[in-house]
């Protein structure tokens, strides 16, 4: 259960504008604003599982074959050719021919369920019985910003909103003080998307996502201009409620947009609190790394995420990697050099977070997705790097009610291709629907003729996990 | 359940050779009979207002009166131009007793130059118009800003509509000497496009290049989804997998063509200059790989640095031409999948929407653009003319007579009303393709003229909630540019300078990061170009400007045929904290400083400026109280956040 106990739309107005005092908006005013927000919360299709979802976003495509599919024959065969029953696979760069590069990762079993994880997840290996590994993704594109849109929107094209995008609109907001869909970008720099990938493509601006800054004040338009200090902006706040009432003919739409300003200065209030970690306690910190040096940055996005999920946010995505390929989990040139360090910045502050969910009982009700737009190849590029890979790799959810200390389905034995169970990243998103309550079909939105949803014309649920 | 579903979208009327009796958009224009008036309260200003009346009587609905000169100046200004009328221009159409006040109100904006400036925005966003190419690199096209600038000279000059879908679709195969006609042919440029490192999937790319084309023409110019039978034959529309690589093949000796306009020296010049640059730019990047920890950090600072020195491109027309050796053969593809070859085809009309049912021609046609180009504006096309008024229409109406102006087909809106469609279809194809022509006849009725709310609206709404039959007005919110635009305006510092290469204004560094090179954002250095009107800032698909993005500023990824108007706290953030906003609210606080004396005449000033009209005594009442204590300059920010403002009655 949410901690903090999502209270419906009439109660939240009743209260955010007794607490303004002066502001307090007559009823019948609030009722048509209900009417015509788009972010009013909606029922879902059908029960739900979970309200909120946690994206742990490695971008650049983190290696399924040094992480958590470990595949003995790749090791055995390590400086070989692919054997030709393992079939064909097209790369961004690795030509034909190329070398099977072995993993140098020690594997162990962990938990009770006893799966498989590498040592570079130590502490991510302790929550392995909160965790379902899907060893049988796949995607359609083998180049970055492609597979990044078909992650998000299940397009390989942008335009397309994104998953996050989907949910707020079919779900509404919970959130009385936050933007329901929040991106916490790398601070390392771009990602090849871009920002589209996160966008809300053709769907209202109401479902954008909230891309946070760096510094104590990561939302835009947050902070007052210099000078101004709180109390005389809300004069201005209320001159402007005043004003529009006066004109009169306050219908739906005119009575949501005199709401959003109450909202508006709402989210202003509350963000200094929200973002300032200095009312944390030690233990907790400690428990994401942050303080730390490699663990600090991730580690209070992480912890930021927590506070969203119980500020009741939708759609969070924390992001691992971006600038240049290997500042990313793109490891080209080295695998080693490049994943330890990934691993090194992230293991610890995902751990956390999920053990931090746990404790105070929000993860049944947040799902958490951990994975990257594709893998990589199991032949070497540059003699120890590896090449980005869509045919077969993995990503693992916890949470939301979905059935922890499993894995699900195979690549083959030397990590080429999913070949058990195999399931497109459109799976993952109908998955992740379905947990929510939605139904893939049921939730569209009329585009150019036709009636778009996430999922294009198909998506099944990962039955063996909910 | 999903059989079900499909069953059922079959029984719904699929347009297939076997339905006897064609869907009404590809059925030829009526020559309908105009209504006779049976309620004489109403003016019939000219035959719309009887096509609406008659709509209206049907369920008992009347017309509203008509709309007073301060509301109608302000509504027929943002229409036009998207910029609020002045406070002078108020006054001398308020106290014009001339009979055709109105007329030639409506008749100087038409003629005003930021006419083009307003309506060839709506064009942009349905070819969904961008400067770069989306994607990883979001490579930016020299010179793509001449096709912003040809679309909003095309308004303003009234180029009949013909001429303009021929020039945009075939322009260099028209007059390959004429740079006009190739910066229009531009046109067949502006879709996204992807390109990477390593192994290129051509056949791939180069099918959604030509894709892109077939598409984008199939929605603008005719209202139709072509796209839905890329992968199966339309479930709706009559348009079958085959029709579909046909209709592609128009495009399959199409290839990018970017004429460079510098001299062979200046050439030279600044490929030497590049050359150096990125051979240092290589070498910090080699050295960086190598590196680790602060010095790599350093490697890469220094290699931005390096980025950012790069020259601009040299100036170029962006447009494409027909290249024969490189013609791809066309082959109708099973599920759209390029490794799944059908037989090979060229280029054949669509199964609907032409009057002539063209036999499929040669693939190595000449000029084939030109072929289709002139199909679609053949004056008896069944769905050319219609689809452009009915986007005019909707320009001026918020809706159009067909809600779903890129969807003309079965699955589209149906119209509201259909005769009046027509109607103007024909006025508009007889006026030789005016444009301007079909503004006049929609404002000057009195159904334009309308005032909002009609005085029963609650009645009204109940038997029409959704105003198809227009009974009064329909209120609509500015959009982004006139938001931003009329602000700039009324804070007096609006540069109203037309033209030239766009505009790039300082965003906040996060979002900068965010792009593949920081140096793909560089700043003008002209601060007063920072203050031109919105339609001349750098069109950048991996970047929106935050401000234009809360307020529904499209995102060129697809043809946008109506923009969304959606109400959220960004929004309010935007308009309360924002730094444009708070700049702009000096500056307007300065100016009614300087333009009046004392709190009464400059809240005067202020709802004259930004509302058209003055402050009811109740609103002077609520001002005055509260320039009492606080500064004119949050007045003048409370005046850019009022509904009085951020909406045209």
């Amino acid at each position: 259960m949410h901690r903090i106990m999502p209270r419906n739309r009439r109660e939240f107005l009743t209260d955010a504008f007794g607490g303004f005092g002066a502001l307090a908006l007559t009823s019948f005013l609030a009722e048509q604003a209900d009417a015509a927000d788009p972010l009013a919360t909606k029922k879902p299709h059908f029960p739900a599982k979970a309200r909120s979802v946690i994206f742990l976003y490695m971008a650049g495509g983190p290696s399924h074959l040094d992480t958590f599919d470990p595949k003995p024959l790749l090791n055995k065969l390590n400086g070989q050719p692919r054997p030709a029953e393992f079939g064909e696979a097209k790369y961004q760069f690795v030509p034909k021919g190329a070398k099977l590069l072995g993993s140098a990762r020690k594997f162990t079993k962990h938990g009770r369920s006893g799966i498989d994880v590498s040592d570079l997840f130590p502490h991510t290996a302790k929550c392995i019985d909160d965790l379902a590994v899907v060893r049988s993704c796949y995607c359609d594109k083998v180049v970055h910003s492609a597979a990044q849109y078909e992650l998000f929107s299940g397009r390989v094209t942008p335009g397309f909103p994104s998953v996050g995008s989907w949910i707020v609109y079919g779900l509404g907001s919970e959130s009385q003080s936050l933007p329901s869909y929040m991106v916490m970008p790398d601070p390392h720099g771009a990602l090849e998307g871009g920002q589209p990938m996160y966008a809300n493509g053709f769907l209202p601006a109401v479902y954008q996502p909230t891309m946070l800054g760096g510094g104590p004040r990561p939302i835009r338009n947050l902070d007052l201009p210099p000078g101004i200090k709180p109390e005389d902006r809300q004069k201005t706040v209320k001159l402007i409620r005043d004003l529009n009432e006066a004109a009169g003919d306050v219908d739906d739409e005119l009575a949501a947009r005199i709401r959003s300003y109450e909202l508006a200065f709402k989210m202003q209030t509350e963000a200094p609190e929200l973002f300032d970690l200095a009312n944390e306690k030690q233990e907790t910190l400690d428990l994401y790394g942050i303080g730390t040096k490699p663990t600090d940055d991730y580690g209070r996005r992480c912890l930021l995420a927590r506070r969203f999920v119980e500020k009741g946010v939708r759609f969070i995505v924390v992001v691992s990697g971006g600038g240049a390929g290997n500042m990313q989990w793109d490891a080209h040139k080295d695998i080693e050099e490049n994943h330890k360090r990934m691993a090194g910045q992230t293991d610890k502050p995902v751990a956390g977070l999920l053990t931090d969910l746990k404790r105070r009982g929000l993860l049944d009700s947040t799902l958490v997705l951990w994975g990257g737009e594709f893998g990589r190849s199991p032949e070497a590029q540059d003699g120890v790097g590896r090449d980005h890979h869509n045919l077969g790799f993995t990503m693992w959810l916890a949470g939301g009610g979905i059935k922890g200390g499993r894995s699900v389905g195979a690549t083959d034995a030397i990590g080429l291709k999913a070949v058990e169970d195999p399931y497109h990243v459109r799976d993952i998103h109908t998955t992740i629907l379905h947990q929510l309550g939605l139904d893939q079909e049921k939730l569209t939105f009329p585009h150019l003729g036709r009636r778009e949803r996430l999922t294009l014309v198909e998506g099944k649920v990962i039955k063996q996990i909910v | 359940m999903r059989r079900i579903a499909f069953i059922a979208l079959v029984l719904a009327g699929p347009l297939c050779a076997a339905d006897p009796e064609p869907h009404w958009s590809l059925q030829p224009r009526s020559h309908p009979t105009i209504p006779a008036n049976r309620s004489p309260a109403f003016a019939i200003r000219n035959p719309i207002d009887a096509f609406i009346l008659a709509g209206l009587a049907k369920e008992g609905l009347t017309l509203a009166p008509e709309a007073d000169r301060a509301t109608l100046i302000r509504r027929v200004t943002f229409d036009l131009i998207g910029l609020p009328p002045s406070p002078i221009e108020m006054e001398a159409f308020q106290n014009d007793p001339s009979p055709n006040a109105y007329e030639q109100l409506v008749d100087r904006l038409l003629a005003s130059h930021h006419y083009g400036e307003k309506w060839g925005r709506y064009w942009l966003d349905v070819v969904r118009y961008s400067e770069t190419e989306g994607f990883e690199y979001d490579r930016h096209r020299s010179g793509a800003w001449r096709y912003r600038d040809y679309v909003i000279d095309a308004f303003n000059r009234d180029k009949p509509y013909d001429r303009f879908v021929l020039e945009q679709l075939a322009g260099d195969e028209i007059d390959a000497t004429n740079e006009e006609l190739h910066i229009a042919a531009g046109f067949n440029r502006l879709g996204p496009v992807r390109r990477n490192a390593g192994n290129q999937e051509l056949a791939f790319s180069r099918n959604e290049v030509m894709t892109e084309m077939a598409d984008a023409t199939g929605a603008v110019f005719l209202g139709l989804t072509v796209a839905c039978a890329r992968c199966h034959d339309h479930k709706f529309d009559g348009i079958t997998l085959d029709d579909y690589y046909c209709f592609q093949s128009f495009w399959a000796a199409t290839q990018e063509h970017d004429i460079v306009r510098a001299s062979p020296a200046e050439q030279a010049a600044w490929k030497a200059k590049t050359d150096k640059i990125q051979a240092e730019i290589k070498k910090a990047q080699k050295a960086s790989a190598a590196a680790t920890g602060d010095a790599r950090d350093q490697l890469e600072a220094k290699t931005k640095e390096l980025e950012a020195t790069l020259p601009p491109p040299l100036a170029a027309v962006c447009t494409v031409r027909n290249v024969a050796k490189e013609r791809t053969p066309v082959h109708v593809l099973k599920r759209g999948n390029t490794d799944k070859k059908g037989r090979a085809v060229g280029p054949k009309l669509l199964g609907i929407g032409f009057v002539e049912k063209a036999s499929e021609l040669p693939a190595d046609a000449a000029n084939p653009r030109t072929t289709l180009a002139t199909a679609i504006v053949q004056p008896d096309n069944p769905l050319t003319a219609r689809v452009m008024v009915n986007r005019v229409w909707q320009g001026h109406f918020g809706s159009g007579i067909v809600n779903t102006a890129n969807d003309f087909g079965v699955n589209g809106g149906r119209p509201s009303h259909l005769e009046l469609l027509d109607w103007l279809a024909n006025e508009f194809v007889a006026s030789g393709w005016s444009i301007k022509q079909v503004h006049r006849l929609i404002m000057v009725s009195s159904t334009y003229r309308q005032a909002s709310p009609h005085p029963a609206m609650q009645a009204a709404s109940a038997k029409d909630p959704d105003n198809r039959l227009l009974w009064q007005f329909p209120r609509r919110r500015l959009t982004a540019e006139d938001v931003r635009d009329s602000i700039l305006m009324l804070a007096g510092q609006l540069n109203l300078a037309c033209g030239g290469p766009s505009v790039v204004v300082p965003v906040d560094g996060d979002l900068v990061k965010l792009l593949y090179a920081p140096s793909q954002w560089a700043v003008t250095t002209n601060r007063e170009e920072h203050d031109r009107r919105s339609v001349y800032l750098l069109a950048k698909r991996n970047l929106r400007l935050p401000f234009m993005e809360a307020f529904d500023q499209p995102d060129a990824a697809t043809s946008c045929s109506r923009r969304e108007s959606s109400t959220h706290a960004l929004q309010a953030l935007e308009l309360l904290n924002g730094t444009l906003a708070n700049n702009l609210a000096n500056a307007f606080a300065a100016r009614l400083k300087r333009e009046a004396t004392g709190p009464d005449s400059q809240i005067d000033l202020a709802f004259r400026l930004a509302a058209s009209r003055p402050p009811t005594a109740r609103e002077r009442e609520l001002a005055v109280e509260f320039l009492r204590t606080r500064p004119l300059r949050e007045f003048a920010l409370a005046m850019f956040n009022l509904n009085a403002f951020l909406y045209v009655n």
